[in-house]
């Protein structure tokens, strides 16, 4: 089994490299397709896994080789494969083969083809990295790795100023919540004396309380970061500079997960310190309604699915947070099928549109693009949550955890969100595909994606399908034997059924509020005249709360200025204005006293006469001090110094 | 031969200094190149015949030079000084056969040969006066480097940096004087061996004074806060392989010289310190970063974002423990590779452009794609990405630190923040975007004596990130003596808990190690 | 009044005074030369008189070299003295600073 365990981590590596070697060189269509075999092979590897694991329940771990090693420290190179990554390694294969099968379409005529293709498949080895490894530190290589080819897929084209700016925003966020995740990881050294998951989770159990909420405080600080969490989530809209695909793979189905996965991972630590996870299951729940209502005005599709995607991260993290982890894992799997689904399907429209990404200036799109309109709609169902698609199973299970726990404000919330998710979906979907034809008036010709991209993206509308029903029990019964098995039950049979029903009734009703809305004639393109567009809870929303603005004004701006005081003010002039001052001293002593060297012979024999009588009175007064010192001391003690 | 490496590693460059002399100009490369390579084989012959199991010194050579007061000339290597050693001729070789072509390249040359031999002979000196003199007469080429092919600055920055660093070292030569008197006072005898003042156990107090008195030289050379002024003036007007040797080795002699003198002969004034040293490292990490983030020329950024990572470094030193002191050394090498390449990184540009000014680029990642790709990976390994050389050594030194601290290492730890600002916006500022400015559009990308130096560096940078353990192995046993020898010269209590003993836990490693 | 030692050192107290004072107001070479003699001569005062005082031959020996050193030292710079004379026209002291720093 360790031999699929290395194809599986190493096939990306390999695919990374190969494609780099042609960066220099056009456009090669078998660049990207050896690259898309690579990973499906590394896809493959991770199924045969997969089977093994649902076979014999038995647990692959292998040490590649030591990394560092001084003093007590002990980091290897390790892998693991159990329940939990095997179904993040499924996750992540299967979505990149898609996105890298996509993107040779999507890609085709750009002149960066085969540097695409190098940076997303190291994108995928990081991330198997970071799913497979066996310690904290081969969690963190895998972090900062994902982050790094996040920066490189998000400024690909680094022509635009907004693409290179939204990358270094989203690495210098990413920074932020790395620093709290290294704390959390010194602080794990320094109380258990190892990094490996399976040491540190065992000594946990010995540690005090308040140690383990600082580890648990500052490891969730950096699942924050890569999660996009308030407040550290600007940059995850900013993020969708980067080409289609790259949203889809990092900023929908993977990378972004990363954080649910860390808390799912360190499940024995959140065990322990309930009031941590309390506070991240509130945070998540937060995040949803919050990124959901900004998602409900946005002009830009991309960015409506990016805060939809925040959105469900808070779904997870409430999951996570109340200990329902193997919930929140199933909740990130089928997520990532609809939601890259959805992504895939937004590339299709945006290349047809030509990158226009106003779902105003489009309507009936749903003529010429059928295809991409049925997976699209599919994929919105899926994730407004409706029976039986994916959605349902893994969201309504949020929603009866919360309930079951007895965190009912959580549930509330949770719940209305969904009824915003269904809205805001089907907005989108209106305006794109019904309705109107609001497009041939600007000189848009759309036309429908190539066949083999419908084609792999199918699997990924199979699965938001049928993930669900087919799903849910093998899954539950493979991932509890390493997560909590807790089954979450409504005790009465009338409060399910109600409570289910209601749900359905009320997305439901939101879908079909949206589609009344959206699809009339009256439909334009706004025009920042119409009565809404002037209200204050619009503005609000279509500028992000004016977070992106505080940050802007009042942290970057001060950053910036700060740092030209410190250089212009500090630096130049107390810094090295002192260390010069000194220098001048010196330099001022000479210049001054050389007067003194007139050279008039008289002057000079006067400098001397002066000179040998200070001399000649110091000896004295030494001398006398030397000849009378017990007497000054007397005076000086009676003095009491 | 073996019994004289180390002197042969010192005078052969010198030896073959005044020899160059004689070659005629055209030759003048090749011979140089020669040399350097030769110099670089034999420090990897010293590599490959040291002993990674012996945590003490080896090739030890011993010559009387004033018995009368203890003045000898002892040489000798350890896991500390050997990579210094090896990285100080590797940065020759490759920074003289990737010289640019100027004006009298043949005394550049032998310049940078004498500068070799001090500086292999800092790290290899075991007495106080040997160590001293080479120290000092590193200044002089480095003085003239500056000084003859330098900016429009040149007389201004040489001077400062000659005086400013002269200054702190006669302080420490008074230090080194009293440190021989005590010794001379405690056993009778007069002697500048250091491995004789490791023996010498100091009353607090003097350990106190003495320790301030070598922490002026060390700091100035490292440069702390307050104290870097002068760097930025020697970087900003030294041609760029004077930057990237005072970079990547001359500013390794502070740090190192921290762990070969003020630890092990000071541990108690080292606890006493510890607290405000570091707090001096962290306003040194993030100040400067915050300066670097206002540069305009990119020399300027490179320079400072250097000071910022000696922070670090002293930071993992004062951390006191073996994975602190082992992953400062390692960032010495680190630091040394990636800010080297990143100063021949700015020389490249300079070179085509002669300007520095980041508005007067923009885009040339269209234009140089492979230029931009190796300052990526060293921007990456600058700011501490794993799997990169400068990320094993952070990380080491951070988490050393965390054992003394919990705030402070949070503080320092905005290192990796402040670090990625400055340097992604200098990549993007030179980078990215449309080419703007017409005389960027037609820059040829890197030459193939450019990617002599730079791929070696790449090489390494990935080598040692991924599989550090080579180097780490004999940093690691030297440290594990040093902090050992610390723990038991320590007198007041505190400092026998900070400083951990050793003895009791290789056992239990071993333990571990065959539980894996 | 016995004249005692201390009559001796005062007087070469004073004549020194008088000397020093002489060296730093004179403005001519010429005088400065003498000022220099009666500086030089107060000490031979207080040598012989010391020696006298301890019996010693030493201070007057001394004494005797002093006259003899300030008798050649005063050859030579009477000798540079014409020379300038000659090449100035003058021996104003405030006319030669070509030393000056």
């Amino acid at each position: 089994m360790e031999k699929y365990l290395y194809i599986a981590l190493f096939a990306p590596l390999v695919s990374s490299l190969f494609a780099a070697l042609f960066t220099a060189t056009p456009k090669k269509q078998f660049v990207g397709i050896i690259a898309s075999l690579l990973i499906f092979t590394a896809f493959v590897s991770s199924a045969i896994l997969l089977t093994h694991i649902l076979g014999t329940g038995e647990i692959v771990h292998v040490e590649l080789m030591t990394w560092m090693q001084t003093g007590n420290l002990y980091i290897p190179f390790g892998f693991v494969v159990d329940q939990v990554s095997v179904t993040m390694m499924m996750v992540v294969t299967l979505v990149s083969t898609i996105v890298h099968i996509y993107s040779i379409g999507y890609m085709d005529h750009d002149s960066g083809f085969n540097r695409f293709f190098s940076y997303l498949s190291a994108f995928v080895f990081s991330m198997m990295i970071l799913v497979m490894s066996d310690n904290f530190a081969g969690l963190f290589i895998g972090w900062e790795g994902v982050g790094l080819c996040s920066w490189l897929l998000i400024g690909f084209w680094f022509h635009k100023e907004s693409a290179t700016w939204a990358a270094n925003e989203a690495f210098i966020m990413n920074r932020i919540a790395d620093l709290g995740m290294l704390i959390g990881i010194f602080l794990i050294y320094w109380n258990t004396g190892t990094l490996q998951y399976d040491g540190a989770f065992a000594a946990f159990a010995n540690l005090d309380h308040a140690t383990l909420t600082w580890i648990g405080i500052f490891l969730f600080i950096g699942a924050m970061g890569k999660s996009a969490q308030f407040p550290l989530h600007t940059w995850l809209a900013d993020a969708m500079e980067g080409p289609t695909p790259v949203s889809a793979l990092i900023h929908a189905a993977t990378m972004v997960t990363a954080g649910v996965y860390l808390v799912v991972r360190s499940h024995e630590l959140y065990a322990l310190i309930p009031n941590v996870g309390l506070f991240i299951a509130s945070l998540g729940a937060f995040v949803a309604i919050f990124a959901a209502t900004m998602a409900l005005v946005n002009r830009d599709i991309k960015r409506v699915i990016a805060y939809s995607t925040l959105s469900q991260l808070g779904y997870m993290f409430a999951a996570a947070g109340l200990g329902a982890y193997w919930v929140a894992l199933f909740h990130l799997m089928a997520h990532a099928f609809f939601k890259a689904l959805l992504f895939l399907g937004g590339g299709n429209v945006m290349h047809a549109m030509n990158n226009e990404l106003d779902p105003f200036k489009m309507g009936a799109l749903g003529k010429t693009m059928k295809g991409t309109m049925i997976m699209m709609t599919l994929a919105s169902v899926a994730l407004a949550g409706i029976f039986p698609l994916a959605g349902f199973f893994s969201k309504d299970l949020i929603l009866e955890v919360a309930f079951v726990d007895h965190h009912f404000i959580i549930y509330t919330v949770l719940l209305f969100t969904a009824g915003l998710t269904a809205f805001y979906s089907f907005r989108i979907i209106a305006l794109i595909f019904h309705g109107e034809d609001r497009h041939t008036a600007l000189g848009h010709h759309p036309h429908e994606a190539y066949k083999f991209m419908l084609v792999a993206m199918s699997p990924l509308l199979i699965l938001a399908i049928i993930a669900g029903f087919t799903m849910k029990m093998p899954y539950f019964e493979m991932v509890t034997e390493l997560l909590p098995a807790t089954e979450y039950h409504i005790h009465s049979h009338t409060t399910y059924w109600i409570m289910t029903i209601g749900t359905q009734v009320f997305v439901l009703l939101a879908i079909f509020f949206a589609y009344k809305k959206y699809m009339c004639r009256s439909v334009k393109v706004p025009d920042g005249t119409s009565k809404m567009e002037n209200s204050f809870a619009y503005k609000l929303l279509i500028n992000q709360y004016y977070i992106p603005y505080f940050y802007e004004e009042y942290i970057v701006k001060a950053y910036r200025e700060l740092s030209v005081v410190c250089w212009e003010q500090i630096d130049k002039k107390v810094v090295d204005a002192s260390v010069d001052g000194i220098a001048n001293i010196f330099y001022n002593t000479g210049k001054n006293t050389r007067h003194m060297q007139s050279g008039n012979l008289s002057t000079m024999l006067k400098w001397m006469v002066a000179g040998t009588v200070a001399l000649l009175s110091l000896a004295v007064v030494f001398g006398l001090a030397a000849r009378y010192s017990g007497e000054i001391t007397t005076i000086l003690s009676g003095l009491g110094v | 031969m073996l019994d004289h490496i180390l002197s042969i590693l010192i005078f052969f460059p010198a030896f073959a200094g005044v020899m160059g002399f004689m070659i005629n100009k055209e030759s003048m490369r090749a011979y140089g190149t020669a040399v350097a390579t030769i110099e670089f084989a034999l420090s990897l012959w010293l590599w490959f015949s040291f002993d990674n199991n012996v945590s003490g010194m080896q090739f030890m050579e011993h010559m009387a030079l004033v018995p009368s007061f203890g003045i000898n000339y002892i040489l000798g290597v350890d896991g500390i000084s050997l990579f210094i050693i090896i990285m100080a001729s590797f940065f020759t070789m490759i920074g003289i056969a990737s010289l640019s072509p100027t004006h009298s390249i043949k005394n550049m040359i032998i310049t940078l040969l004498f500068l070799q031999m001090t500086m292999i002979g800092v790290f290899a000196a075991l007495d106080a006066i040997v160590f001293y003199v080479f120290w000092e007469l590193s200044l002089v080429p480095m003085l003239y480097l500056i000084g003859a092919w330098g900016g429009p600055n040149r007389i201004y920055a040489s001077v400062k940096f000659f005086l400013y660093t002269f200054t702190g070292s006669l302080v420490m030569l008074v230090g080194m004087l009293f440190m021989a008197y005590f010794f001379y006072q405690a056993t009778g005898t007069w002697s500048f061996a250091i491995l004789d003042w490791y023996r010498l156990i100091l009353p607090e107090s003097f350990q106190l004074w003495l320790f301030a008195a070598f922490f002026v030289g060390f700091a100035i050379k490292v440069p702390m806060f307050p104290f870097h002024t002068w760097l930025p003036y020697a970087h900003g007007q030294a041609p760029t392989i004077g930057s990237v040797i005072l970079a990547a080795v001359l500013l390794k002699m502070g740090t190192y010289a921290f762990i070969r003198f003020s630890l092990p002969l000071f541990p108690d004034a080292s606890v006493f310190f510890m607290y405000p040293i570091a707090i001096l490292a962290i306003i040194m990490i993030i100040y400067t970063a915050m300066v670097a983030y206002a540069q305009k020329d990119i020399k300027q950024v490179v320079a400072y974002s250097s000071v910022s990572h000696m922070g670090v470094i002293i930071l993992g030193t004062f951390a006191l423990n073996v994975e602190g002191i082992s992953g400062s050394i390692f960032l010495m090498i680190a630091h040394g590779v990636v800010s080297g390449a990143l100063f021949l990184l700015v020389g490249v540009i300079y070179d085509r452009r002669h300007t520095k000014l980041m508005s007067e680029f923009g885009g040339l990642a269209h234009v140089m794609p492979r230029y931009a790709t190796i300052f990526g990976l060293m921007l990456m390994a600058s700011v501490g990405m794993p799997l990169t050389i400068n990320f094993v050594g952070e990380f080491l030194s951070l988490l050393g630190f965390y054992q003394q601290s919990h705030i402070l290492t949070l503080l320092a730890g905005i290192a990796i923040i402040v670090g990625a600002i400055y340097m992604l916006t200098a990549f993007k500022k030179i980078f990215f975007g449309e080419v703007t400015n017409e005389k960027n559009r037609n820059l040829p990308d890197v030459s193939k004596r450019e990617l002599l130096a730079l791929i070696p560096l790449a090489i390494i940078t990935v080598w040692l990130g991924i599989y550090p353990k080579p180097v780490l192995g004999p940093i690691n046993n030297s440290v594990e003596a040093v902090v050992q020898l610390m723990h038991n010269k320590a007198t007041s209590a505190e400092a026998k808990s900070r400083i951990p003993n050793i003895s009791g836990v290789v056992i239990s490693r071993t333990a571990t190690k065959e539980a894996h | 009044m016995e004249i005692g030692l201390n009559h001796y050192l005062v007087l070469s107290t004073i004549l020194f005074c008088i000397g020093l004072i002489g060296v730093m107001r004179r403005k001519n070479l010429l005088l400065l030369f003498f000022a220099t003699e009666i500086l030089l001569n107060a000490v031979n005062v207080g040598f012989a008189a010391i020696s006298h005082y301890y019996g010693d031959l030493t201070g007057q020996m001394f004494a005797f070299f002093v006259i003899a050193i300030a008798a050649s030292e005063l050859a030579v710079g009477l000798g540079l003295l014409i020379v300038w004379h000659k090449r100035h026209g003058t021996i104003d002291l405030d006319t030669m600073t070509s030393m000056r720093g």
